[in-house]
């Protein structure tokens, strides 16, 4: 009883979700008047990136006055409105204060004190503020590098390194500025403005649906069957195997993909006598490169995604053929570098050994398998139909999750164990921590010199996001790299002809950053678990063992991805 | 009836410990028993969700690994069987040996010659072995 009823409630609160998601909020038009007639100063900050600066703080002296007649704040898009009690005799002047940036300050000229004499508004129009370097943005810019380096050198679990992080921002806000007034980073309000909530409603609706999926033995299924179509010939069942790897991690999550996987891979390779590293490296590849075909295929494409407002559908368009080019890369790279091996292999398997095989990769429910691939099935064209629909990922995800609870997998305890909610904490800390240096100026400033690099010219644009990206991806975790990567994007979008409604440096990023986790063993947790499971089948997969393979194949990839992306939208165009 | 334990993965020097516990068992007559002790809890360390069944697949492919080991010996001539068993190593081979009632346990010497491993097989496990179950332990 007490189940259904917490199977029932777990329901109704993703439904709500989901409509909450799905119904347009209230018209944020700001500061209607009630048809009296007032004079309003109005204008719009931006930072010197052109991006909108929210809560500053706009006083507006009239006459010579020392203390303000009137406070305003500037809203999340930068405009600001003073109401003025009354019209100006003499003179109007203009404060803006803000913590992260110099104090802005204006005397209006004679002509804009006659039109507020009237009772007319005056637009000031866009004004650019300068950075203020306070300690606030040392502190913030330290302790995020910080929290980079104890992820990349696996000090902490990245949700703790995040929360951390956010903890000392937030120390340091509260307590540290009551005595110097500079550490201020921000509040938490404003913290909060800065978790992108259909991000992760979009992640833990997902983590239901797929989790259901991964628990039915599909995947060791289908990596038995690439042994059986290949029927033992190594250059096809590389070639199989990276083919279901790709399409499970362009749906599905590519760590568990790969865990699953991984066990029976070794278990093929070991009986055709082939190292296991000739067919897990190419499956770590293929599950790395293969997410980003789709919205949900990777955590970097749904940050993006929900960022730029990029589609299921423009990650499928504009991705897919340049994944299939950087995949047909990778996997000649692999077979020429493995080709003495691959010619040595066992001509067969002992019955035994074969039978063992087919036990370990049978499907363990086949009637919630059937259900959960309907379902799974039905979410992948709702998420295709979803633009049409005006309906954001989020609340497929959300509707689908639903589903699976009512109809597949009916335990709510075991489906919310099944989340992950490591990550979605993981990802609200990282979210409100590149708030903190987006803040303080730091990605503002990084933009800046981007920005200055790369100009307007697009193909630098795109060669310096997705191989720099992918460089960085190397050995920083690629998840905070791109959350702090959207903003300067936007901004080097902004400044090059066509790429704001292209999103093409968006999908640099999308393709940088997963390709580059193949760089290093230390790039991506699917790596680096899938090294694990072979260490502890007496087969370590070290890291020059590795680099040996994925440098070159990185490069390659991160070439290729580049080119396709610069001949889809300017060869191509659209 | 004399019985050797040995405990093995897959690899190549895995098949050099299970190639020396043939010809022992060969040498001293009797049975020889393979155990595979698995243990995924290194994936806790990492962010990314601990799979449900994982356990289930790393055992199985413990027992993948053990069935060649097991094609091996027998292919010598040798009787053989296999044990798979789930935690902390120690515990799990102090237990086996004495559920088999074996008389010696033979552990593989480290893949790359670490010397602080080998160092700790020598003179750490194989004494603490011998001094809970009265079992020889010996690493080739």
């Amino acid at each position: 009883m007490r189940q259904s009823v917490l199977r029932y409630a777990f329901a109704l609160l993703c439904l709500l979700c989901a409509v909450g998601l799905l119904v347009p909020g209230p018209d944020s038009a700001h500061g209607q008047g009630d048809g009296q007639e007032q004079s309003t100063l109005l204008g719009f900050l931006l930072t010197e990136q052109g991006q909108a600066i929210a809560e500053a703080e706009i006083e507006v002296f009239l006459d010579g006055e020392e203390e303000p007649v009137v406070t305003a704040e500037s809203h999340e898009d930068g405009l600001w409105e003073a109401a003025l009690p009354r019209p100006p005799e003499q003179s109007v002047e203009i404060e803006v204060i803000h913590p992260h940036y110099n104090t802005w300050t204006y005397e209006l000229e004679p002509e804009e004190v006659a039109v507020l004499s009237q009772g007319e508004s005056v637009n000031l129009g866009e004004v650019n503020l300068d950075y203020s370097y306070t300690l606030g943005f040392w502190v913030a810019s330290l302790t995020f590098l910080a929290v980079l380096l104890l992820i990349a050198f696996e000090k902490m679990p990245n949700a703790t390194a995040a929360l951390f992080g956010v903890a000392v921002v937030f120390a340091v806000t509260f307590f540290g500025s009551k005595l110097l007034s500079d550490l201020y980073v921000f509040n938490f309000e404003r913290a909060l403005t800065y978790i992108n909530w259909e991000v992760i409603f979009l992640v833990m609706g997902m983590m239901i649906v797929v989790s259901v999926i991964e628990g039915t033995g599909l995947f060791q299924w289908l990596a038995f069957m690439a042994y059986r179509w290949s029927r033992g010939q190594p250059v096809i069942l590389v070639v199989v195997l990276v083919i279901i790897t790709t399409l499970a991690s362009a749906l599905l999550d590519n760590v568990t993909t790969m865990l699953l996987m991984v066990p029976i891979t070794l278990e093929i390779a070991i009986a055709l006598n082939l190292p296991p590293t000739s067919l897990l490296i190419p499956e770590i590849m293929a599950s790395n490169i293969g997410g980003i075909t789709t919205l949900i295929g990777t955590p970097t494409n749904i940050l993006i995604g929900a960022y730029a407002k990029i589609s299921f559908n423009d990650f499928l368009v504009n991705q897919t053929i340049g994944v299939l080019l950087a995949l047909i890369t990778m996997t000649l790279y692999v077979l020429w570098h493995f080709r003495a091996v691959f010619s040595q292999v066992e001509k067969g398997i002992s019955p035994t050994l074969y039978a063992k095989l087919e036990q370990n990769a049978k499907i363990k429910d086949i009637n919630v398998l059937r259900k959960s691939l309907l379902v799974f099935a039905l979410t992948i064209v709702v998420f295709a139909m979803g633009e049409g629909l005006e309906m954001v990922p989020a609340v497929t995800a959300l509707l689908a999750a639903t589903v699976m609870l009512v109809w597949v997998e009916t335990d709510v305890h075991k489906m919310l164990n099944l989340v992950d909610w490591t990550t979605l904490v993981f990802f609200m800390a990282l979210f409100m921590l590149v708030g903190a240096i987006q803040e303080v100026g730091l990605i503002g400033t990084i933009a800046g010199f981007m920005g200055d690099v790369v100009g307007n010219n697009l193909y630098a644009g795109v060669f310096v996001i997705t191989l720099g990206v992918g460089f960085l991806s190397f050995s920083i975790a690629n998840i905070p790299l791109a959350a702090s990567m959207l903003p300067v994007v936007e901004y080097l979008s902004g400044n090059i002809s066509g790429a704001v409604s292209s999103k093409i440096l968006y999908y640099g990023l999308s393709m940088g950053s997963a390709m580059g986790g193949n760089g290093f063993l230390i790039g991506g947790e699917t790596n680096l678990m899938t090294a694990g499971i072979a260490e502890r089948a007496g087969y370590p997969l070290s890291f020059g063992k590795f680099a040996r393979v994925s440098i070159p194949v990185t490069i390659l990839t991160l070439i290729v991805g580049s080119l396709w992306l610069l001949f889809r939208f300017e060869v191509l165009g659209g | 009836m004399n019985v050797i334990l040995c405990a093995t993965r897959g690899g190549e020097a895995s098949i050099k410990t299970q190639e020396r516990a043939i010809e022992m068992t060969k040498e001293r007559g009797g049975r020889l028993v393979f155990i595979f002790v698995s243990d995924a809890r290194f994936l806790d360390k990492y962010s990314a969700p601990r799979v449900p069944g994982m356990d289930e697949e790393m055992k199985n492919m413990g027992e993948f690994l053990l069935l060649m080991a097991k094609e091996r010996a027998e292919k010598a001539g040798v009787e053989s069987d296999y044990v798979v068993r789930e935690g902390d190593f120690k515990t799990a081979l102090v237990e086996a040996a004495k559920e088999v009632g074996a008389s010696l346990i033979v552990l593989g010497r480290p893949a790359d010659d670490n010397l602080t491993t080998l160092e700790y097989l020598e003179q750490q496990l194989s004494p603490a072995i011998k001094a809970e179950t009265g079992i020889e332990t010996i690493v080739v």
